[in-house]
C-alpha cells in the first residue's frame, strides 16, 4: 500500500499555511468592505470616476502590452524556428532569458536609460506614463513569448515539413497549414498570461506610469494604503484586481495549456528562401537590440555614474544584505513546501488519485490569481490595528514572497519529482530506502538540477520585489529595489542606476549561484 | 514454502470486480504466471510485494503469515521490467543499497557484494553506471541485488521483456540456478509463453482476476481445452 499518512501531514500544514497567507487577508478585506460608510454592496466605489478610470486603464495597458509583445514575438520565434543556422542563436535565447531573473525596477533603469531624457532614443518626458508603461512590458514580455512560442515549432512532425516541400508549398501555405495550427495550441495560454502578468505589473507602472492619468490597480491600491490612508479604497481596489485575475485564471485553466519552466529550444530543419531568410536575421537582430540595449545603456550609465559615492554608502549595504536575506529565506520556505505538497500529490498519483493530486497542485499555484499588493494589502488592514505592521516587515515580506515562488517551484520541480516518484518509489519501499537516505541517495542526485532551478527563481523574484516591500518597507528596512524607488523619487537617477546595476549584480550572481551550486554542473 | 490463501484485491474503481488468488509455491521453484493485459498478474505480485493491500486472504510463507508485514520487512526481492536501478549510481553502490540502504557495509557485506557481482559476471563493470550497460547487463545487476538480499521470495514482474530471446533464454537459465541455489519461491510475470516454457515445471494462467488454470508449463501451453488460454495463446 502506498503510504501517504506522513505526506499528508505535512501536505496538509502547508496547505492551512497557504490558506491563512492567501485567504485570511481576502477574508480580511472582504471583512472590511462593510465598515462603517461603506456597505457591502455600497456601488458608490463603482461609480467614483477615479476606480472607473484606473480600472479601464489597467485593462488598456494590460491588453496593449500584451499586443504589443506577443504579435511580435510570434515573427521572433518563427525566425528563431526557422533560422537554426543563425550564429547568436544560442546567445540571443539566454539573453531573452535574462528577463525572467532581471527585476522590475532594475529593467525600468535601463528603459529610463534608454529612452529617458538624454537617452540615447530620447522620449523626453513622453516616456513617463502609457509609452514607458508599453516598452518596459514589452522588454519583459516580448522575450518570454519567444520562449514559450518557439517549442510548437518542434511540435510539427518532420514527416509534414517534408510532405510541405513535396507538395511545393510555398512560405504561406507552409505557415498555414503547418505552423499556424502548431501555433494556435499555445497561443491563447501565452496571451492570457502576459495579459496577467501586465495586469498586475507594479514596479513598472509605480516609477513610470507618471502619475494619476497613468495609475493601475496594483498601484492604486499601494497608493490608498500608503498616500491616502484610505483602507476601504484599497479594499475596493482590492477585490476587483481579484476578481479580474481569478476570471483570467479561469479561462486559463480551460485552455489546459500553461507553458513550462523549462523548454525545448531546438530549431527545425526546412529549407527557407534566401529573403525570407534575410528578413528572419533581422528581426532576429532588432529584438536582440531592444531586449539588450537597456541592460548595456544602463551598465555604460552606471559605470559612468557616482559608482564610488554610492558603493561607499552604509545604506546601500544594509539594503543589500536585506535583499539577499528576503531572496534567500523567501527561496528556503518556497521550496520547502512546495517539496512536501509535490511529494504528497506525487504519493496520489502513484495511489492512482489523480484528480486529488491535481487539486493539490492546483491549490499550491492558486496563488498565481492573487496579486502579491492584494495579500500584502489584506494583511496591513487585518493587521495593523493590532500590530505596527512595519516591525514585522520581514516576516510578512518573506512569507508573501515564498508563497508568491510557490507555483513557479510547482512547474519547475514537479514533473522531475512525480516522474522520480513513479519510477523509484516501489523501489525505495522494497530495499527500505527512506527519509534521510532517500534523500541522500535518490532524491539529491537526481532532482538538484530542478530544485537549483526553483531556488534561482524564486530568489531572483523575491529580491526584485517592489511591491509588498513599498507597502511595508520603511527607510530602515529597504530593500535594494525599495532603495532605488526612492532614490528615483528623490531624482536621484544617477545613484538610482549604479544601485540598479547592483541589484542586477547581485540577482544574477544568486540566480546562477543557486543554479551551479544546487543544481551541479550538469544535474544528474 | 509460499502460500496464497483467498487473497482478494479489488481497485477502487473497479470496486465489482474483486480478484481472487489461491496458489503454492515450493522452495526452489519457479512458478510462471501467463495472461492477458489487465488481468491480475501485477496486481498479484504487488500484493505480496505490499505495494497494494489486499481486503481478505492471507500470503504464508513457511506457514506464517507476512500480508500485514510492512514493505521492507517482507521476505521478498522483486525485479521489474525497468527503473530497477538508480542511473547516477555505479553498479555496486546498486547493489550494495540492497544490503544497506544507508551504506554503511561490514567487510562481509561487501564481499558479499563483490562476490555476487562476480556470480553474474559484472566484476569488471562494478564502478560503470547503469546507462554504459546493455539491458541484460542491468538485469543482471537487478539480479545480484536480489543474491546480496537473500529474501526466500523473488517475483520477476515481466522481467525480461524487453530483451530479445536469446538473452531472456540466457537470463531465466541464471534466475533458475539462484533460486534453486537459495531454495526461494519465485513467481515470473511473462507475456512470453515461451519464458514459462523454459523457466517453469508448473504454470498459472490468470484471467479476470482469477486464477482459471494450474498445470505442467507443457501441459497449459499444448494440451489445455480452456477457451480463454487458446484465445490467449492465440494471440500471443
Amino acid at each position: 500500500m502506498v503510504r501517504l499518512n506522513s505526506r499528508a501531514v505535512a501536505a496538509g500544514l502547508v496547505l492551512a499555511l497557504l490558506a491563512l497567507i492567501v485567504l485570511a487577508p481576502i477574508a480580511g478585506l472582504l471583512n472590511l468592505s462593510g465598515i462603517p460608510g461603506y456597505e457591502p454592496g455600497d456601488l458608490r466605489f463603482w461609480q467614483s470616476a477615479y476606480i472607473r478610470r484606473v480600472l479601464f486603464f489597467s485593462l488598456w495597458q494590460a491588453l496593449l502590452s500584451m499586443l504589443c509583445s506577443v504579435l511580435p514575438a510570434i515573427l521572433v520565434a518563427r525566425a528563431f524556428a526557422l533560422q537554426g543556422d543563425f550564429p547568436l542563436r544560442g546567445l540571443l535565447l539566454r539573453l531573452f532569458a535574462l528577463p525572467l531573473v532581471v527585476p522590475a525596477v532594475v529593467a525600468v533603469m535601463g528603459v529610463v536609460s534608454v529612452y529617458g531624457s538624454g537617452g540615447w532614443i530620447s522620449l523626453g518626458r513622453s516616456l513617463y506614463g502609457i509609452n514607458g508603461i508599453l516598452l518596459a512590458h514589452v522588454f519583459f514580455n516580448l522575450p518570454l513569448a519567444v520562449r514559450l512560442l518557439l517549442p510548437q515549432w518542434q511540435t510539427i512532425p518532420p514527416h509534414h515539413w517534408q510532405l510541405g516541400e513535396q507538395l511545393s508549398m510555398n512560405a504561406w501555405q507552409r505557415w498555414r497549414f503547418l505552423e499556424w495550427p502548431a501555433l494556435r495550441e499555445a497561443l491563447p495560454g501565452v496571451m492570457l498570461l502576459v495579459f496577467m502578468l501586465c495586469l498586475t505589473s507594479f514596479a513598472v507602472v509605480l516609477t513610470l506610469g507618471g502619475g494619476p492619468k497613468s495609475t493601475t490597480l496594483e498601484v492604486a491600491i499601494y497608493q490608498s494604503l500608503r498616500f491616502d490612508f484610505d483602507p476601504a479604497q484599497a479594499v475596493v481596489l482590492a477585490l476587483l484586481q481579484l476578481s479580474i485575475c481569478t476570471l483570467v485564471a479561469i479561462v486559463t485553466l480551460r485552455l489546459q495549456r500553461l507553458p513550462e519552466v523549462e523548454i525545448a529550444l531546438d530549431s527545425v530543419s526546412t529549407p527557407i528562401a534566401v529573403p525570407q531568410k534575410r528578413l528572419n536575421t533581422l528581426l532576429i537582430l532588432a529584438t536582440g537590440i531592444f531586449v539588450g540595449m537597456p541592460l548595456l545603456s544602463m551598465l555604460i550609465d552606471a559605470l559612468g555614474g557616482p559608482l564610488w559615492q554610492v558603493i561607499g554608502t552604509p545604506r546601500l549595504w544594509r539594503s543589500l544584505v536585506t535583499t539577499l536575506f528576503i531572496g534567500l529565506f523567501a527561496a528556503l520556505f518556497s521550496v520547502g513546501a512546495g517539496w512536501l505538497l509535490l511529494q504528497y500529490s506525487a504519493s496520489l498519483s502513484l495511489a492512482g488519485k489523480t484528480s486529488k493530486a491535481h487539486l493539490v497542485d492546483l491549490a499550491g499555484s492558486i496563488v498565481y490569481v492573487v496579486p502579491p499588493l492584494v495579500i500584502g494589502s489584506g494583511l496591513f488592514v487585518l493587521l495593523s490595528p493590532h500590530v505596527d505592521v512595519f516591525t514585522w516587515v520581514y516576516p510578512i515580506v518573506i512569507a508573501i514572497n515564498a508563497v508568491m515562488g510557490l507555483p513557479f517551484v510547482i512547474r519547475s520541480l514537479g514533473p522531475a519529482l512525480r516522474q522520480n516518484h513513479a519510477r523509484y518509489h516501489y523501489l525505495c519501499q522494497s530495499l527500505a530506502l527512506r527519509g534521510w537516505n532517500r534523500f541522500r541517495y535518490l532524491e539529491w542526485p537526481l532532482l538538484r538540477r530542478p530544485l537549483g532551478l526553483a531556488l534561482a527563481l524564486v530568489a531572483a523574484l523575491a529580491m526584485g520585489d517592489l511591491g509588498v516591500i513599498a507597502l511595508f518597507g520603511t527607510p530602515h528596512s529597504a530593500t535594494l529595489p525599495l532603495l532605488i524607488y526612492q532614490q528615483l523619487g528623490a531624482y536621484m537617477i544617477p545613484h538610482a542606476t549604479v544601485t540598479a546595476l547592483l541589484l542586477l549584480v547581485l540577482s544574477l550572481t544568486v540566480f546562477w549561484g543557486l543554479e551551479r551550486v544546487i543544481g551541479g554542473k550538469t544535474g544528474a | 514454502m509460499l502460500e496464497i490463501k483467498q487473497l482478494e484485491f479489488a481497485y477502487a474503481a473497479e470496486a465489482a470486480s474483486t480478484m481472487q488468488f489461491n496458489l503454492g509455491v515450493a522452495a526452489g521453484e519457479i512458478l510462471s504466471l501467463i495472461g492477458p493485459s489487465g488481468s491480475g498478474k501485477s496486481t498479484l505480485l504487488n500484493l505480496i510485494a505490499g505495494f497494494l493491500e489486499p481486503s481478505a486472504g492471507q500470503i504464508l510463507l513457511d506457514g506464517i503469515a507476512i500480508e500485514t508485514s510492512s514493505i521492507a520487512s517482507r521476505p521478498v526481492s522483486i525485479v521489474f521490467q525497468q527503473h530497477n536501478l538508480f542511473p547516477h549510481l555505479d553498479l555496486y553502490t546498486n547493489v550494495a543499497l540492497g544490503v544497506d540502504p544507508s551504506l554503511r557495509l561490514s567487510r562481509e557485506q561487501a564481499d558479499a557484494v563483490a562476490t555476487a557481482l562476480d556470480q553474474l559476471g559484472l566484476s569488471d563493470l562494478q564502478r560503470r553506471k547503469p546507462g554504459e550497460l546493455s539491458g541484460g547487463q542491468r538485469q543482471r545487476v537487478a539480479l545480484a541485488r536480489v543474491l546480496v538480499r537473500k529474501r526466500r521470495i523473488l517475483l520477476l514482474d515481466e522481467a525480461f521483456a524487453a530483451l530479445g530471446p536469446a538473452l531472456r533464454a540466457e537470463l531465466i537459465e541464471v534466475v533458475k540456478k539462484l533460486v534453486h541455489d537459495n531454495n526461494m519461491a519465485a513467481l515470473l510475470v511473462s507475456h512470453q509463453p515461451r519464458d514459462a516454457l523454459l523457466a517453469s515445471a508448473r504454470t498459472a494462467f490468470i484471467c479476470a482476476g482469477k486464477i482459471v488454470a494450474l498445470e505442467q508449463t507443457a501441459d497449459l501451453l499444448d494440451k489445455s481445452q480452456l477457451p480463454q488460454v487458446r484465445d490467449y495463446l492465440g494471440s500471443v
